[in-house]
């Protein structure tokens, strides 16, 4: 069984994970302070359990670290971005809604692509990003075929947004790589 | 209470104990609390997210030090930094000085 430290590390990497900020020089560096916090408990006079104890009580939850860093990094970049998602949704449920287009894998690689380009430009919330833009087409063509009856109003908007989301996981996924192998670099 | 007043002037915090020289994240946190004679005493895992903060506005520079048997990442201020310090120094000096104009002291 793991000890507190490394327990408390697994839970912030999860923590930040589910916000999309998972950051591996984030939980290295919480990993050090902690180890140095340790330290200071066992030069106290403390056995090992209280100063890990100590340790963990006063750097805070899990939760509450995760959800600082979250309220930290909601810059305006993230909102820009999130804005500009939900205009592209719209733009290609236009598009894709003209009766003279009729190019529906052009469609869907552009979902595919957007998607993919917002979270490879820095949003942390990919399935934020999926829904911004593969909402739109789904609700324009239900409401324009006015066609409510199932499956197709359930498999249309699962099938758009799978390419969304595929997109934007990978875009993310892209973005993790590339500032892996910078740091790894530096 | 105390905790909720600090937030709103953490970054001249931060900024202040910054501009003695570069300090890695526990030693931030341990001058902020000795320099308080421990009344600033918040959760240590929240003072990362300000640091971060502080250094994607080009206030701060951080590099991982590998002088130490274990890896800190150390914190100093940039040039943009010292010049924000001073601009949340005279702000402070002259929210302080309304309050205590107020309260009368």
């Amino acid at each position: 069984m793991p000890g507190p430290i490394p327990s408390y590390l697994h839970a912030l990497k999860r923590q930040l994970w589910l916000r999309g900020m998972f950051d591996s020089d984030v939980l290295a560096e919480v990993e050090s302070h902690l180890l140095e916090s340790v330290e200071a408990g066992l030069l106290l006079g403390l056995t090992v359990q209280e100063a890990e104890q100590r340790a963990l009580d006063r750097f805070g939850s899990a939760k509450l670290v995760a959800r600082t860093f979250e309220k930290e990094r909601r810059d305006g970049m993230q909102k820009m971005l999130f804005a500009l998602a939900v205009l592209m949704g719209i733009l290609i449920a236009f598009v894709d809604s003209r009766p003279t287009w009729d190019d529906t894998g052009i469609t869907a690689g552009m979902m595919l692509l957007s998607s993919g380009l917002f979270t490879l430009l820095g949003h942390r919330r990919p399935w934020l990003i999926a829904l911004a833009v593969g909402l739109w087409t789904p609700l324009y063509e239900t409401y324009l075929s006015g066609n409510f009856r199932l499956p197709g109003v359930i498999l249309l908007p699962l099938f758009i947004l799978l390419i969304t989301f595929v997109g934007a996981y990978a875009g993310w996924a892209v973005r993790l790589g590339i500032r892996k192998t910078f740091h790894v670099a530096s | 209470m105390i905790g909720e007043a600090l937030k709103g002037h953490l970054d001249l915090l931060l900024l202040t104990i910054l501009s003695d020289g570069p300090a890695h994240g526990y030693a931030v946190i341990e001058s902020l609390r000795a320099r308080s004679a421990g009344v600033f005493d918040l959760a240590e895992g929240t003072i990362y997210p300000a640091l971060h903060r502080l250094e994607n506005q080009g206030l701060l520079l951080s590099q991982w030090s590998e002088d130490s048997p274990r890896r800190k990442r150390v914190y100093q201020l940039t040039p943009k930094g010292q010049e924000a310090l001073k601009a949340h120094h005279a702000e402070w000096l002259k929210f302080s000085k309304a309050i205590n104009t107020t309260v009368g002291i």
